[in-house]
């Protein structure tokens, strides 16, 4: 066997021995670091608090500039009282849609120009406790049951997605759907859209 | 000198580390899948339990979910899922030091990427689960993951059958009959072309339900054509109604194969010599399964048609990927007949200890996710809304009954309801109460053939 290749064997033989062992002392300890709350970390390119906040913003600023606000202020003389439904899921990931929902619920309530009462998981718990107190609560400090603000308008909505995909690249467009119908003439009075669009290259080489 | 002594101690060291995990895939699978084949799923369940505490290895967080499945827990056989498939995310790409490592010393330091129908089939079962947890739209979402995968896997679309079938499904539950009719046609094309190969024959069922669909959406050319093409004449399409709803079964039947190693002498023409290279095979041939049919209120039975062959694929995959295999095993064996020659030159016992590092290490890759069942079978049957007492009898060679599966289920008009059960071999349960239950007729549901046209959009059942 020539020298050329007893050497280019030797030479690839401790490249991979020094690789190996380089790899087993950088598994040794995770390193945390604590970072600001609004910072943008896009790790893998699927749905992140990043996404989740700039939804929570654009609609929260949109709901509260927007007219039917003001008409309802006008024809009624009393701030809406809002519900909070089904936000449907119809994109490729599992999101979880409370966070931008509940970013949502907390600046408008915030704000003192919409109410809001509690959806059709949290009243469960609620009228529980409603009718416990029917039975063990003094007098004074009994709640009657039947005593709910009936909501004026039902929040609904959905996420939706499109991606485009070849080996190796991506293309991820996500589009958040936001409803306000007011409830007895079904009519729909706010729309908010958010889009947000995404591209993801993923390397053909790792470690 | 001794730069490259040491070098090779070490190099021979990590050999020694590595055999450690170099136990044979194949032999825990075995033991694994015991408890399985017994009729005692929670004793697999232990044992894969206790395997990679890390949640590393892909292979053993698919083994785990699927266990956890078979015993009924839906939500951790999800979120290990889930684990398994954040870290194929990760495994995208050709990795430089697995490269290196299977060039030098074997292919099981590679992480496990899985066969491209074992990552589809990951997103069908995940789907499976969120059906059995009652949320349909989740199982939706993993459906649209697992087409993004199809579309993305190569210059060409490849789909899997079986899971375009499970998509139209389930678009077909929420009322989204555009798509399920899309993913039906994708799913028959992939039968038509592949079907008796490594795919099943077309089943029955998806005959009927593309027909079905077609002609709710009143494509009635294509509905013509097909109808014609599958020669069901006599064919009608169900009218959506109040009075009846539909429930569907799936079986997963069997347990995949496992992989074995067998050594081959092949001669090297760049070394002139006779090496000996492990390659992976399937040794056992493909095992008969108990045959499955649907028992409705102890009344009326239907068969199921097979709609995915696991164990077809499994081998038509390791004889796609032999080449390949072939190709570096022969490198490797090469690099390590080579490293030893340059050893012995140098000192008898470095020779000899490379020799045992060599022969140790060389081991063929024989990990697959096992757990899966060996074949899929499904059945639709349309039935009067209420309570309805489902069987699914397992069928011995003979026709005689090996075990009965139970399920008692409420179908509705609205939505289908959907029954997915595993069955490896007959499960200890308590023993089968005699059946004192008067059998209920079971309308047989009348299709009126007036041949009328449906607007798109209905919702239908």
């Amino acid at each position: 066997m020539s020298t050329f290749s007893q050497h280019t064997l030797r030479v690839t033989r401790n490249v991979f021995v020094v690789l190996l062992t380089g790899l087993a002392l950088a598994a040794c300890n995770p390193t945390v670091t604590r970072v600001e709350s609004d910072t943008v970390t896009d790790l893998s390119g699927n749905w992140n608090d990043t996404d989740s906040r700039l939804v929570a913003e654009e609609m929260i600023q949109d709901a509260l500039s927007r007219n039917w606000l003001t008409k309802y202020n006008r024809e009624q003389g009393k701030a809406p009282t809002v519900i909070v439904g089904t936000v449907r899921n119809l994109s490729h990931e599992h999101i979880n849609t409370r966070t931008f929902i509940a970013d949502m619920e907390r600046a408008l309530i915030n704000s003192g120009e919409v109410e809001f009462v509690a959806s059709a998981d949290e009243r469960q718990e609620v009228r529980g406790e409603v009718k416990d107190q029917d039975l063990n609560a003094t007098d004074e400090t009994r709640k009657q049951m039947g005593q709910e603000v009936g909501a004026d308008f039902m929040l609904q909505g959905s996420i939706n997605t499109i991606v485009d995909a070849v080996s190796g690249e991506q293309a991820r467009f996500y589009q958040v759907d936001l409803t306000l119908i007011e409830l007895g003439s079904n009519r729909k009075v706010w729309l908010g859209q958010k889009k947000i669009k995404k591209t993801i290259e993923k390397s053909g080489f790792r470690l | 000198m001794h730069l490259t002594a040491t070098c090779r101690l070490l190099a021979l060291v990590m050999c020694c580390a590595v055999v450690q995990s170099c136990a044979s895939y194949g032999r825990h699978a075995v033991s694994m899948r015991d408890g399985l084949l017994t009729g005692q799923p929670q004793v697999s369940l232990a044992i894969a339990e206790q395997k990679d505490p890390q949640k590393q290895d892909v292979i053993a967080s698919l083994d785990k979910g699927m266990l956890r499945r078979m015993n009924g827990d839906y939500r951790g056989s999800n979120e290990i899922f889930e684990v398994a498939k954040r870290k194929l995310e990760t495994l995208y790409g050709v990795s430089i030091t697995e490269s290196l490592a299977s060039v030098t010393i074997n292919e099981k330091l590679s992480d496990y990427k899985g066969d491209w129908y074992e990552q589809l089939l990951l997103h069908a079962f995940m789907a499976q689960n969120y059906i059995d947890l009652g949320s349909l739209d989740a199982a939706r979402v993993e459906m649209k993951q697992a087409d993004v995968k199809m579309r993305e896997l190569g210059d060409e679309p490849e789909d899997d059958a079986w899971v375009r079938y499970l998509e139209g499904m389930i678009y077909e539950s929420l009322g989204e009959f555009d798509n399920a009719r899309i993913s039906y046609q994708k799913a028959y094309t992939v039968y038509r072309e592949k079907g008796g190969t490594y795919y099943p024959e077309v089943p029955v069922t998806l005959k009927k339900d593309l027909l079905r669909l077609l002609a709710w959406q009143g494509m009635w050319d294509e509905y013509k054509r097909l109808k014609k093409e599958f020669g069901m004449q006599d064919y009608q399409p169900y009218k959506a109604s109040d009075e009846f709803g539909e429930l569907i079964v799936i079986l997963n039947n069997g347990l995949a194969p496992i992989r074995s190693q067998t050594i081959i002498p092949m001669y090297s023409t760049e070394v002139q010599q006779s090496l000996q290279i492990a390659f992976p095979v399937y040794k056992q041939p493909k095992k008969n399964l108990n045959t499955p049919q649907v028992v409705i209120n102890n009344n009326r039975t239907y068969a199921m048609d097979k709609v995915e062959d696991v164990d077809a694929l499994a081998r038509y995959s390791l004889q796609q990927a032999m080449p390949g295999i072939t190709a570096r095993a022969m490198a490797r064996a090469v690099v390590k007949y080579n490293t030893q020659h340059t050893a012995n030159d140098n000192s008898a016992l470095a020779g000899f200890l490379m020799t045992v590092a060599n022969l140790v290490t060389e081991q063929a890759d024989t990990r697959s996710w096992t757990t899966l069942p060996q074949a899929i079978q499904l059945s639709r049957v349309l039935l009067p809304v209420g309570e309805q007492e489902v069987a699914i009898h397992m069928k011995g060679a003979g026709g005689s009954t090996v075990d009965v599966i139970r399920e008692t289920v409420t179908i509705s008009p609205q939505r289908p309801s959907f029954v997915i059960r595993h069955w490896t071999a007959p499960v200890q349960r308590e023993a089968v109460k005699p059946d004192t239950t008067k059998p209920v007729a079971v309308k047989p549901v009348a299709v009126k053939s007036d041949g009328v046209k449906h607007d798109s959009g209905k919702q239908g059942g």
